[in-house]
């Protein structure tokens, strides 16, 4: 039976590459965890990059961080299995009583901002209102020279051609900041679909992470999607000016994402660390203020055995020296606010 | 024949009437050992995998089965799309492969000069080592927009009148899919079809054609129904394969749980909604339907699984027979 014999084979090999790749997933697992002189982290692909600078620039510890997504990250440091989580959406009620006494300090601020793909319409070029936004990904306005964008843009060339909607597949802060800001805009937005870090999406394509997204973006001319600052400078798609509470049409730059943080300093940091920028109100202060910049959090359990390293490791990060040497990849200083309730909340941690 | 089934089963039956060896002992308890841990592992998996779903399945019960949408802000989760997704790539897959595996089988076994037959044999088989992740990179950057570009716009304005190929906007889609899971299952159908028609007795090809048949003529009256149960086990496979994948699916479909029968739209299979949102998932009602959807597939696929031995162990005996 020659048959039967390659189809037993075929079974045995599938199932030995099976065993095979579970070892080496659970070896791989333990090896990587917790050896002295590392610290391991996991989370937001968002602040990926300002880790892997800091990585470079400390030389106390090893830094390993995967950046396997928000979720995961929570999910991770839930579990325990490696010494710091990271995460762009602060901690909802659950998932703070999941993770046994953990606590989130910010650690850098930077932005989510809609990219475009349209031919003709160079970087900066675009004019858009948070209630065109929330309208083109609510599925009510389908052409690029529909009349409601082509208000805002007198003077452009828009073509007469489909809008292709791009938004994330997986859970992810940015789809948390930006379905925050159409929240706070758009009444339909909120009511419809809301706020969290995976949402029902009315219409349009997902992609999977950031590169995702931005692959789509690149590769589809008349798409719009939405992505981390970072990764639309790393692959060159044009950014879009949003309009702000105060009536300006701003674009994300360091300097504008610094003004929406001056938020903080009118509102009161509560204990829990969690700040929400988006949508600054209606003022001169906020006349430049990027209304979709956020904080995003480092996340460590009160009592850890590695307290002092970590410590250390995350003072480290909210020195100036670190927040300066991340204003290359579009994060910018944090407030002296945030900094200080941040070290106040990392004193706590003890081992 | 009766005698031969007593001698086999005296040679099965362990160490009767033999001095018994440490080393055949050892043999028997790690052999043992190894097939109780399948056993115990599967049970593990399926515990655990229901186990989290229960807070789902006491939430939404079986209506969650057919319900269509995934939004877990309003708590409205439901398999119904995922389903749906799940059935239209991998049957659209099978029907792609097929045809096509058959044709690498005939070409391998009857056609090709013979100096080629390994090489490409090789080829096609290293075609199912090649790793999901890096087939729906493939997917993304040269296949989805190549689709879009060439492909469905050619099925749109010829066949457009057919709601299954309807406007179309990025390479991401249900279409996209189908051909990456195609690529994916061809090498299993193919390979196990070679098998299958090099098993077809030299004799009865030959009579055939000393009756004056031609090749195809061969091929139709002799090779396929010799091997069609055969055939039958080895698409079951493919669709093993094509309901479980989940990461170049996940890569190419381009989410969303609309029920059309446009292929040019996004879409979602089971498996490729857990790999997209197990990671991110938010609140714990969503981590639980996610399990939920983890125990649909895991009853499909062991069905699946089960039809396929079933139909391989009738095809057996039917050619047990017939020999």
């Amino acid at each position: 039976m020659p048959r039967n014999g390659k189809l037993v084979r075929i079974t045995l090999a599938l199932a030995a590459a099976a065993l095979l790749g579970a070892l080496a997933v659970t070896s791989a697992g333990a090896a990587g965890k917790r050896s002295a002189g590392t610290l391991n982290g996991a989370g937001s692909s968002l602040v990926a990059p300002a880790v892997a600078q800091w990585g470079t620039m400390y030389t106390a510890d090893t830094i390993n961080y995967s950046a396997l997504g928000s979720g995961a990250g929570i999910k991770a440091i839930s579990a325990r299995t490696v010494d710091f989580g990271a995460s762009d959406a602060p901690l909802t009620k659950s998932q703070g009583q999941g993770c046994h006494g953990c606590v989130q300090i910010p650690w850098a601020l930077t932005a989510t901002i809609p990219v475009v793909n349209i031919p003709g319409v160079a970087d900066h070029q675009l004019k858009l209102t948070g209630t065109v936004l929330a309208n083109i990904y609510l599925g009510n306005i389908t052409k690029w020279n529909d009349p409601a964008i082509k208000a805002i843009n007198k003077g452009l060339n828009l073509p007469d051609m489909n809008i292709t909607v791009i938004h994330r597949s997986d859970g992810s802060g940015d789809t948390y900041v930006f379905t925050n800001y159409l929240s706070k805009v758009n009444k339909a937005w909120k009511s419809k679909v809301g706020c969290a870090t995976t949402v029902s999406w009315p219409t349009g394509v997902g992609g999977n992470k950031n590169a995702g997204v931005a692959a789509l973006v690149k590769t589809n001319s008349g798409s719009i999607g939405y992505v981390s600052d970072f990764y639309a400078i790393q692959n060159h798609i044009a950014k879009p000016r949003l309009k702000n509470a105060a009536g300006s049409f701003v674009l994300p730059k360091i300097s504008s994402i610094e003004s929406a943080a001056q938020l903080v300093k009118g509102e009161k940091i509560p204990a829990n660390n969690k700040i929400s920028l988006t949508n600054p109100p209606k003022s001169k202060k906020y006349k430049n203020a990027w209304p979709m910049a956020t904080f995003t959090y480092v996340l460590v359990p009160v009592q850890t055995p590695k307290a002092a390293q970590l410590k250390a490791f995350i003072t480290f990060a909210l020195s100036p020296a670190a927040q300066s040497a991340i204003k290359k990849l579009v994060f910018a200083p944090m407030p002296g606010v945030v900094i200080k309730a941040a070290k106040k909340t990392l004193a706590t941690i003890h081992s | 024949m009766s005698t031969l089934d007593a001698t086999a089963e005296t040679a099965r039956r362990p160490f009767a009437g033999r001095r018994v060896h440490l080393g055949d002992v050892l043999l028997q308890l790690v052999a043992g050992a190894a097939a109780l841990y399948t056993l115990v592992l599967l049970g593990l998996i399926v515990y655990k995998v229901v186990q989290g779903a229960r807070l789902s399945m006491s939430t939404f019960g079986l209506g969650f089965v057919t319900s269509v949408g995934w939004d877990p802000v309003h708590n409205a989760m439901g398999a119904g799309s995922f389903l749906f997704g799940t059935a239209i790539t991998a049957i659209g897959a099978l029907l792609l492969a097929t045809p096509l595996a058959m044709g690498v089988a005939l070409f391998l076994t009857e056609l090709a000069p013979r100096a080629i037959r390994g090489p490409v044999t090789a080829l096609v088989e290293t075609l199912a080592a090649i790793p999901s992740v890096v087939i729906g990179l493939w997917g993304i950057i040269v296949l989805g927009p190549f689709l879009r570009d060439h492909v469905m716009p050619a099925l749109h304005s010829t066949l457009g009148f057919i709601p299954l190929f309807g406007p179309y906007s990025t390479g991401s889609s249900v279409f996209t899919a189908i051909v990456v899971l195609t690529i994916m299952i061809l090498p299993i159908i193919s390979s196990i079809s070679r098998e299958l028609f090099l098993g077809v007795p030299g004799e009865l090809k030959e009579a055939a054609l000393g009756l004056g048949t031609t090749r195809w003529e061969m091929v139709r009256g002799v090779m396929f129904p010799y091997a069609r149960g055969g055939v039958a086990a080895a698409m079951i496979l493919g669709l093993g394969r094509a309901v479980g994948e989940a990461i170049a699916v996940t890569q190419v479909i381009g989410a969303g749980t609309h029920i059309t029968w446009n292929l040019f739209n996004t879409g979602d299979t089971l498996a490729s909604k857990i790999a997209e949102s197990y990671q991110g998932y938010e609140t714990n009602l969503e981590g639980s339907s996610l399990f939920y959807l983890a125990v649909i597939l895991l009853v499909f696929s062991l069905a699946v699984n089960l039809v396929a031995q079933m139909i391989v162990r009738r095809v057996d005996r039917r050619q047990g027979r017939a020999a």
